[in-house]
């Protein structure tokens, strides 16, 4: 396990700023002196308590399976995979949201895009192919993706043409089981 | 002279078509080796050095193998765009393997600088977006007024039919009745030809 270097640490808010709008608040110290850092081990990144960290350091890291909050996988090639896992500090800082009804929930959570007829309401003056957290209509977050088209493009849109391209939902929790926290 | 003529005739030979050969061979002399390389100045160099010496025949041709060897520097040519592997140069006085980001200021910083940029790229995405729609807005406004222009000019066209044809009516109205009539009495005309058969009274 180790810090994120210059370039890491780079393309990992990089990343992260497509979906949220402050990201100071990530790095924000705690009410108790401690704060949150970035740890990478197996080319996962986690998001940890800088104290969780240090007391982490004790085991090696071929054992050391998982700590904190898993982000997302860092690429051969350099770049950065958010994962599913991610999601709960995506959704606390979302810059733009997406709300789907109760019938599209479930589509969107065996895999699917979002498509217009699905959507309960959405944030106004979202461009295109931006970063957006998906939401179930009682605020529960149920995923992430990017738009397909800017919201006053959406508005002309037919009921069945995609608003939002997934990348991530929670249904991978059951269905990517076997890969999503190692391997 | 007979040697640098034969010698000069090889380098030429190939080269020269037509006029241009002749007026070479007279301005050269007996001297052309070194108009291979390069014309004018160059060419006279070797001709004083030739003077110097004896005029031998043997002597010449040694001379004329032997070529200046020319450095980069000399000739001024731009260097070779060679390849460095990157882990080839190593830079000095700087520290192997890689610099770890974790102290809070230095996080600070690239998160404010990330940020600034992504913000800034949002931003001009929805301004682009937002002019895009006004154009899109602007054109479909100057189609609407179009389609209802060319509406309105489709109904005057009608219209101005309309009257001619009633204009036209109103002319000739007695020749319309009469053709109605003709129109009219022609089926009755033809029932009243009808034959029919009455028996006489008694």
């Amino acid at each position: 396990m180790r810090a994120l270097t210059d370039q890491e640490m780079k393309t990992v808010l990089d990343k992260l700023a497509n979906y949220m709008s402050d990201l100071k608040s990530l790095i924000a110290p705690l009410e108790d002196g401690d704060r949150y850092v970035f740890r990478l081990n197996h080319s996962r990144v986690y998001y940890v308590k800088l104290s969780l960290a240090n007391l982490a350091t004790s085991i090696s890291r071929d054992a050391l399976l998982s700590l904190g909050t898993c982000l997302g996988k860092m690429t051969k090639t350099g770049k950065f995979r958010l994962h599913i896992t991610a999601l709960p500090i995506i959704a606390s800082g979302a810059r733009h949201k997406i709300w789907v009804k109760d019938n599209g929930a479930q589509p969107f959570l065996y895999g699917s895009n979002v498509v217009k007829a699905h959507v309960g309401r959405w944030s106004e003056d979202c461009p295109e192919h931006q970063g957006c957290v998906v939401y179930s209509m009682g605020d529960v977050p149920l995923g992430f993706g990017v738009t397909a088209r800017s919201t006053a493009e959406a508005r002309r849109l037919d009921p069945t043409g995609i608003v939002c391209f997934r990348q991530a939902d929670c249904g991978e929790y059951l269905r990517d089981e076997d890969t999503l926290f190692a391997g | 002279m007979a040697p640098t003529r034969t010698v000069k005739n090889k380098h030429a030979g190939p080269r020269t078509g037509g006029a241009g050969g002749a007026k070479r061979s007279s301005d050269g002399g007996g001297i052309s080796k070194p108009r291979g390389k390069s014309g004018g100045p160059k060419a006279k160099a070797p001709a004083t050095q030739v003077k110097g010496r004896p005029n031998l025949p043997g002597l010449d041709k040694s001379k004329k193998k032997k070529q200046r060897v020319y450095t980069e520097k000399e000739l001024g040519i731009p260097e070779l765009n060679m390849i460095t592997p990157v882990g080839v140069t190593k830079p000095k006085g700087k520290k192997k393997g890689k610099v770890f980001v974790d102290d809070k200021e230095s996080m600070t910083t690239i998160l404010a600088l990330v940020q600034a940029e992504k913000d800034g790229q949002i931003e001009s995405k929805m301004m682009r977006a937002r002019q895009m729609e006004e154009i899109r807005e602007a054109r479909r406004v100057e189609a609407d007024k179009k389609e209802a222009e060319r509406k309105a000019k489709l109904e005057d066209t009608k219209e101005s039919l309309r009257r001619k044809r009633k204009r036209t009516k109103g002319g000739d109205g007695q020749e319309e009745e009469s053709i109605k009539a003709v129109a009219a009495t022609g089926t009755k005309a033809a029932k009243a030809k009808k034959k029919r058969v009455s028996f006489a009274p008694e």
